[in-house]
This record gives C-alpha cells, structure tokens and sequence, in this order.
C-alpha cells in the first residue's frame, strides 16, 4: 500500500518542478524576443500547480499541473527606433520576462525537485527495508 | 496462547503507520509550490499509544493511523503552509522510526523461527 503510493506522489513533484523549470528557461530564452510565430511579443508563461486528487481516501495524489498560463502583465515598451519590429512612434514592445525574477524561481524549482528526490529515495530505502522482513 | 502477541500487533501497526505519513509528508513536499495547499501530518503514535496502554491486542489491531490536515501553521502569501525544513525533518524522524520498527519486527520474526525449528540453526 502507502509506500509505492509515496513513490508516486514524489513523482508527481518531480515531474511538475522540472516542467516549472522548462518553462522558466523557455521565458529566459525568449527574455527579449520581440516577435514570435503570431507576429506578437513572447508573454511569460507561468505553470499552474493543483493538488492531485486522492485515488483512494482522505490522502492526497500529488500534485498535478492545472494548466501553462500566459502571466497577464503587460509588456515593456521600450524607445529604440532603429529596431526592426519598432511601431510608428519608435517603441520597441519587449516581452513581460523579468530575468531576476525567473532566476529566483529557478532556484526554488531546482530545490524542490531535490527536496522531492530526497523523499522518493526515503520512501525507496524504506520500502527495501520492508522487503527484507520477508527474508 | 497465541503465535502473534500483542506486541506483533503493535509492530505491524507502527510500520503501516509510518509508510501513510511517508506518503502525506512526500504529498506535502510535492505540492511545495501549490497555492492554497494545506499541508496534512499522521499523529499515529498517540492513538497505538492509547491502544497499547489497553493491553488488549483487539484494540491495538483496530488502532487506524488518521490523516489530519494541519490549519494551525503560518500561511505564505500563496495560502500555502508547507515549510520544506520541517517536512524534511519529519522525513527523517519518520525513516528512522520505521527502520527501528523494521529491525524490531524482524528479530520477532527471527526469534519465532528459532524457537518453530526447536532451536536448531
């Protein structure tokens, strides 16, 4: 029972933290794409975590990625006249991408997901333990 | 008398006790970064406790480890109360509680052997 359920739900986080940090190095890649495939400036993308629910009783599943939503903001406007994708007035539209801020969420995602390896591995060693009373 | 006494009882009880918080504490890790997640703990031990003060192997058999969701803590901004340091901790404490339950329950088991084999290795 519980203990292959604990590898699961550390799976769960592991694999959501590793998609925050796709998406996170997808916004700081594009920090200053100016146009992408609709002709518009690139919008940060955020990843929507949710509680997973519960296959059986009161415990929770995990966690699950509710949806990769475009962060509202708006975006910055620069002067750069000579740029290519500058508008009439000389405004350069830069995406809403705040390298600062996504290395700071780097560095949380990058801790969470070694957070959930270190309970995988607890609930592995564990469950190995376990095992051994049938020996 | 009977093979599994009640001691068996409360060993078997206190496995499966630590692997349900191993799963809340590693649900908790998991939705770290989950707004409005409340984190949730397994306070077994008091309920064996209770059973075992009974002495009656009916009741520490009957003894559920519960699940209760923990409203108490300080809240972040994102309405989340998961402190990574201190399910870290309770990781921990967990993994060692279970490896001493673990070896406790195998010398039993070792010792049953020993003595079904008339005491021959």
């Amino acid at each position: 029972m519980g203990l292959f359920d604990a590898l699961r739900v550390s799976a769960s986080g592991l694999a959501a933290e590793r998609l925050r940090l796709d998406v996170i190095a997808g916004n700081l890649a594009n920090a200053n794409s100016t146009s992408g495939p609709d002709g518009q400036p690139f919008r940060k993308r955020m990843v929507v975590l949710q509680e997973a629910p519960a296959e059986s009783g009161a415990v929770s599943g995990g966690v699950r990625v509710a949806a990769i939503a475009d962060d509202p903001s708006p975006p910055r406007r620069v002067y750069d006249p000579s740029h290519p994708d500058a508008d009439e007035q000389g405004y350069v539209t830069l995406p809403n991408v705040n390298p600062v801020g996504e290395m700071v969420d780097m560095i949380g995602a990058s801790r969470a997901y070694e957070a959930n390896v270190t309970a995988m591995k607890a609930a592995k060693d564990m469950a190995l333990r376990t095992l051994d009373l049938l020996r | 008398m009977e093979i599994f006494g009640v001691t068996d009882i409360l060993l078997g009880r206190a496995l499966g006790g630590a692997e349900l918080r191993q799963r809340v504490i590693a649900g908790n890790i998991a939705n770290v970064n989950t707004p409005g997640f409340r984190r949730s703990d397994v306070p077994f031990q008091q309920s064996l406790r209770d059973a075992l003060a009974s002495g009656d192997p009916a009741r520490v058999g009957a003894a559920r480890p519960q699940v209760v969701q923990d409203a108490t803590t300080a809240l972040r901004a994102d309405g989340n109360n998961v402190d990574v340091d201190a399910e870290m901790a309770r990781l921990a404490e967990t993994q060692l509680l279970h490896g001493a339950v673990a070896g406790l329950l195998r010398d039993r088991i070792a010792m049953l052997r020993y003595v079904i084999n008339e005491g021959r290795r």
